[in-house]
Order: structure tokens, then C-alpha cells, then sequence
């Protein structure tokens, strides 16, 4: 009888420990909000990138656009999404020897949730993996297929309604990116905007 | 729930993983963050172009589904809400909504210019190097941000010979390894190599610094001499090194031309581990 009550409680501690950790990461994590309002359902945000970069050391490829589409909602009072869609355009490199062969996000969709960095509200996104095929007979990467993988975290600029990536939001939010066994930069700032039921709308998240 | 619709049936799908338990677990949440809400940004008017929103419900959290189409961005539309717009420029922001709340005031999505980018096809990658073996050195190892340096001991600077490498991930099947460094970025629009060597046993899973093993053949590089020798001739340079896992072996003669067997063995298509090191002179 002892053992059983004695159970009882242990179980009841428990949950009282994962009760407030849930209530501090719940009141912590940021929520998706329009005009400022918390979004009830789902919305879809795209956005393109105004500029976006990626360097394996010596050798940085560039698209002139990287758009993405993002399902986005509130869980449980996080923000969370799922990346669905990230086509990319006119990407080439800084090297003469080489060009981009074929390029293209895999294992589609990749998970989103956001979360909140030194009071900066931030997005982070997991399963990241890009498949890029360099060509170029003197391309030190020549005919050869480099995959991206990852999670990467950026900060959003609620009054601007950007995203940004660099080595400095990644470092912060605890993410990186890496290819050939090490870490890589990635670089870009990626507007938010819904397409869906809050067109027009400020997109927000706090 | 009036405005769930298509476009998110597929988060629906996490909806049913969920546990009853993690469902427990976000309903404490839900509580916990209860009437933490407000705070957020509101944006004023910035006196852009406002895009179109014909079709689409009015703003301010209508739940009333607008035209279904696709912007022209690219990406696929279709969900009910998603308006026949084209979106303005990059640099153009919105009006009010018709409303009269405030409105979007950050940049649009600007329509792409040209075909989307094709994902590698499984042709390609049949017929590619693929870089998915790991290639390491004690002597390289990146810190914090910065990429792997390459101690000048390494180069001419120093004694000018290789460090000590180790690799993991030869596919099985492999008929020889070939170890290769070369700069990253062409000299005079030629690939350059500082190092190759072919005939390595594929059971090997390292070199140490300076030695080779018993039937290492070895190449002749860009300065026109059978062995290693990185020299940069300016500040610094960046460094690439690459150990090739041939499915077939090439026997190459000793003293081979490196470019010429690098351009064969990229023909047999094989997989390679990569290990990009910078040197900085000073």
C-alpha cells in the first residue's frame, strides 16, 4: 500500500515537474498573429528571397530567387508550420569553373516551429536538404552531387515582416547547416507574407 | 472550423500521429500560455501598391474562402483563399485593407524570372560523384564558425608535405582509392592540383602525416612535380581535399598527369569524401 501511494505521488511529482516545464516553454515559444491577432487555424505564408547565399568554403552558390510556401498555425499556442514548397531560380556560383547543374530541396516538407531567442522571435526549420550537382571540368566540384542537411534558425523582424538567415541567427538559434562534414554558411532575408485568408494582412509573430 | 480547407490536409496528418499523451502535454500548454497573448507589431501604411484582392474574403479574419489560383511566383496555389493577384514588386508595400485596419506593410513576393531549378534527377545521380563519404584530419578541424584551417606546416611555408588524413564510408565494391588536393578555385581557368595519389587499397581507412602506404602511386601536380607541395601565391587560398572511391581501378602509371586522372575519374563515377581546408599565410 505504501509502495503504491508512494508511487502515486512520484507520479503526481512528475507531472507537476512537466506541467510547469510545458508552461514555460508554452509562454516562451511565439505565436503566428495577423493584424494581431492569433491566427485560429491555418495560413499559408510564401515569400521570396531578396537575397540568398550559400558557401561551402571557397565556393558560394547564389540563386537570384528562393522562394518558399509555408503552412503555418498555431499549436497548443506555439507557431508552428510546414515548409512545403521551396523552388529555386537562377542559381550559379562565384567560381568561372563552376556552374550548377541541377539544384533542389528534398524530403519536402520540412518541419517549422518558432521560438524566441533573446527576446527576438525567431523561426527555426528542421530537414533541411538541398541536392546540388556541380558541373564543370575544371570545377573542383565538377560533375560531382553535394547535399545540404540540416535545421536552420532565423530571426524575424516583426515591423519589417522579414526572415533572416545568416551565420549569426543559425549560431544563436543552436542550428546549422552542414555539407562535406562541416558547417556552412547560408545567408538570406526572406520576406512573409500570407497568400490565404489574411492576404494584405501584418503578419506578426510575438 | 469553416476555414480549413485542402491546402492543410496535410497537417492533418500530425494531427492523428499525436499521442493522447502529447495531447495531454499541449492541453497544459494551451493553459499555461492562456491570455499571454498581444504585443505584436502593427504596421501603418506605407502608401504602396495594394495587390489585388479580387476573390478573396474581406481582411480581418474573414473565414469566408476567396478564388482559388496561383499567384504567378512559381509556387503552386490552389487553396481556397489564395487570390488570382499578381504580387507587386519587391520593393512596393501595401495600402490598408479594404476594412480600413492596418495592413501588410513589408516587402512582396516578386515573380521569379526564368524556369525553377531542377532537383538532381536519379539519372544524374547515378552518373555522379556523389560527396557522401567523410574525410577528416586532426590537423584540419573548423572552430566555432570559421572554416577548417590549414596549419602552414602543411604547405611551403613549413615542411610542405600532407597531414595525416582518416576517412569512413568506403561503399562496398570499391576497387581503389585516390587521394587528391587541389585549389578550390581555379588558376588561369585551370583546375589546379597540388597532390595526387592513386593505387590506395580500399580497406585503408587512413595516411598519416608525411608517410604513404605500400602501393601508393603517386602524381604530378600543378608545379610539375611528382609529390605534394601547396603554395599558394598570394595571401592565402582555400584548399580542397578529396578522396575518391573508384569502382574500378585505372592503374595509373607513376608520375601521372593528376588532371588528366581526375578527369578519368570523375568518368567512373564513384563517391568522394571532401575536405575543404583554407591557408592564410601570416
Amino acid at each position: 500500500m505504501r509502495t503504491k501511494a508512494t508511487a502515486i505521488g512520484a507520479a503526481l511529482a512528475a507531472l507537476a515537474v512537466l506541467c510547469a516545464m510545458f508552461a514555460t516553454s508554452a509562454s516562451a515559444a511565439p505565436a503566428w498573429k495577423f493584424e494581431g491577432k492569433s491566427l485560429e487555424g491555418t495560413e499559408v505564408v510564401m515569400g521570396g528571397a531578396i537575397e540568398s547565399s550559400m558557401t561551402i568554403p571557397g565556393l558560394t552558390t547564389k540563386c537570384e530567387d528562393f522562394l518558399y510556401k509555408l503552412t503555418v498555425e498555431n499549436s497548443a499556442g506555439t507557431g508552428k508550420g510546414s515548409l512545403t514548397e521551396v523552388p529555386l531560380y537562377n542559381c550559379t556560383t562565384n567560381s568561372k569553373a563552376c556552374t550548377v547543374g541541377t539544384i533542389g530541396a528534398e524530403k519536402l516538407p520540412w518541419p517549422t516551429h518558432l521560438t524566441t531567442v533573446s527576446t527576438t522571435p525567431y523561426i527555426i526549420i528542421e530537414g533541411v536538404k538541398v541536392a546540388i550537382y556541380y558541373e564543370g571540368e575544371e570545377c573542383v566540384l565538377g560533375e560531382t552531387l553535394v547535399t545540404v542537411t540540416g535545421s536552420a534558425g532565423g530571426s524575424i523582424d516583426n515591423a519589417a515582416e522579414t526572415a533572416t538567415f545568416n551565420s549569426s541567427t543559425l549560431s544563436a538559434s543552436k542550428t546549422e547547416l552542414k555539407a562535406l562534414s562541416q558547417k556552412i554558411e547560408w545567408n538570406g532575408l526572406f520576406p512573409t507574407e500570407a497568400f490565404q485568408w489574411h492576404r494584405e494582412q501584418a503578419l506578426s509573430v510575438s | 472550423m469553416a476555414q480549413r480547407t485542402g491546402a492543410i490536409s496535410f497537417l492533418a496528418s500530425f494531427a492523428k500521429a499525436a499521442s493522447v499523451r502529447v495531447f495531454l502535454a499541449l492541453a497544459v500548454g494551451v493553459i499555461a500560455v492562456s491570455g499571454c497573448g498581444g504585443g505584436s507589431f502593427s504596421s501603418t501604411d506605407t502608401g504602396g501598391e495594394v495587390a489585388s484582392r479580387a476573390g478573396a474574403g474581406p481582411a480581418g479574419g474573414s473565414k469566408t474562402p476567396g478564388t482559388s489560383a496561383s499567384p504567378a511566383t512559381g509556387l503552386t496555389g490552389g487553396s481556397p483563399g489564395e487570390t488570382a493577384a499578381k504580387p507587386a514588386s519587391r520593393a512596393s508595400n501595401s495600402k490598408a485593407t479594404q476594412n480600413g485596419s492596418a495592413a501588410k506593410s513589408g516587402p512582396h513576393i516578386t515573380p521569379p524570372k526564368g524556369p525553377t531549378e531542377e532537383a538532381p534527377t536519379p539519372e544524374q545521380v547515378a552518373h555522379a560523384t556523389v560527396a557522401d563519404m567523410t574525410l577528416e584530419s586532426p590537423a584540419i578541424i573548423a572552430s566555432g564558425g570559421s572554416p577548417a584551417r590549414l596549419a602552414a606546416t602543411y604547405t611551403c611555408d613549413g615542411q610542405d608535405s600532407w597531414p595525416a588524413l582518416h576517412w569512413a564510408g568506403v561503399p562496398t565494391g570499391t576497387a581503389e582509392l585516390a587521394l587528391f588536393a587541389m585549389n578550390v578555385q581555379p588558376v588561369e581557368e585551370r583546375l589546379f592540383v597540388d597532390w595526387a595519389v592513386a593505387g590506395l587499397n580500399p580497406g585503408l581507412g587512413e595516411i598519416k602525416a608525411g608517410e604513404l602506404p605500400k602501393g601508393a602511386i603517386v602524381g604530378t601536380n600543378g608545379f610539375g612535380k611528382a609529390g605534394y607541395s601547396i603554395c599558394p601565391s598570394g595571401a592565402g587560398e582555400i584548399y580542397m581535399f578529396a578522396l575518391y572511391a573508384l569502382p574500378q581501378s585505372l592503374l595509373p602509371s607513376k608520375g601521372f598527369d593528376a588532371r588528366e586522372l581526375r578527369k578519368e575519374i570523375l568518368g567512373v563515377s564513384g563517391n568522394v569524401g571532401l575536405l575543404p581546408a583554407v591557408y592564410e599565410r601570416g
